[in-house]
């Protein structure tokens, strides 16, 4: 998965916490659900303090669907949902589990400093 | 954002880019705030999906390889050129030498060969010119690599024109 990798808001500094792959949080957005595009950011935004741009959630957007894992919904009168398709699951269950052992290894050496 | 503003920003976008997403993301522009921030960030991604177009898909965006590209018309016919020309230059030595230029009615000539090999060189330039303008946009990975090839072609036409002195 491409990672697109600007994004609008680092309200504080960029060295906060804040995990900027877009595709892979656009994912993890539509995994509760289908969503448009500023109930994503929102949604984005509570789940882990990043705010996308347009451009840049668009960008993620384009290249998710291209690769077969978003879908659209019919629009919604100017607001277009979309979803995530098994494909995108098994994506996202991969990606989260390499970063859930990559963040308990790091979190190891920390404690152990 | 207003309507104006979004429909600028959506139209820096490629057409192939606008026909899928343009009108979801100009509703989503004007929906959302306008802040520089959010205006750098769509120009930013702009630029990128210029350069770099999302391909395959819905977005039905051919995908070219070097291959395709090289065999173009404008693409190869400024290298064939210039191939050409070095061709003529070389069959002129080996044949008649780096001799004295041609004397015509008393005055002095470059010669046909010469003539030839400038007319080769001046008609490719439109032609590369024509070809950079038309692919780099759609290609401009494969296109860099295919003016570098005809950059290399014409300097090895001059190649000879140099070392000789014609």
């Amino acid at each position: 998965m491409r990672s697109t990798q600007h994004v609008v808001e680092i309200e504080n500094n960029p060295g906060n916490g804040h995990y900027s792959d877009p595709p892979l949080l656009v994912l993890a957005s539509l995994a509760s659900g289908p969503k448009h595009g500023h109930a994503m950011i929102e949604d984005i935004a509570g789940m882990c303090g990043t705010r996308l741009g347009p451009g840049t959630l668009y960008g993620a957007i384009a290249r998710l669907e291209q690769q077969g894992l978003i879908e659209p919904l019919p629009p919604e009168d100017r607001r277009q949902p979309y979803r995530i398709t098994q494909a995108g699951l098994r994506t996202l269950g991969a990606k989260l589990t390499t970063l859930h052992q990559f963040a308990s290894a790091g979190l190891k050496r920390i404690e152990a400093l | 954002m207003n309507r104006l503003a979004a429909h600028l920003l959506t139209s820096l976008y490629p057409r192939r880019w606008r026909d899928r997403y343009g009108a979801e993301f100009a509703a989503h522009l004007e929906d959302g705030c306008g802040g520089i921030r959010a205006v750098t960030d769509v120009v930013r991604s702009a630029i990128r999906e210029c350069i770099s177009p999302t391909q395959g898909g819905n977005m039905e965006q051919p995908v070219y390889s070097f291959g395709g590209v090289v065999k173009r018309p404008s693409a190869f016919i400024p290298i064939a050129m210039s191939l050409t020309a070095m061709a003529v230059v070389l069959a002129r030595v080996a044949l008649v030498g780096t001799g004295p230029e041609v004397v015509i009615n008393g005055r002095p000539d470059e010669g046909t060969v010469a003539h030839i090999w400038q007319l080769l060189m001046a008609c490719q330039l439109p032609v590369l010119l024509f070809f950079a303008v038309t692919w780099l946009r759609r290609a401009p990975r494969q296109t860099l690599g295919v003016l570098a090839l005809q950059a290399g072609a014409v300097l090895a036409a001059m190649a000879p024109v140099l070392y000789f002195n014609l």
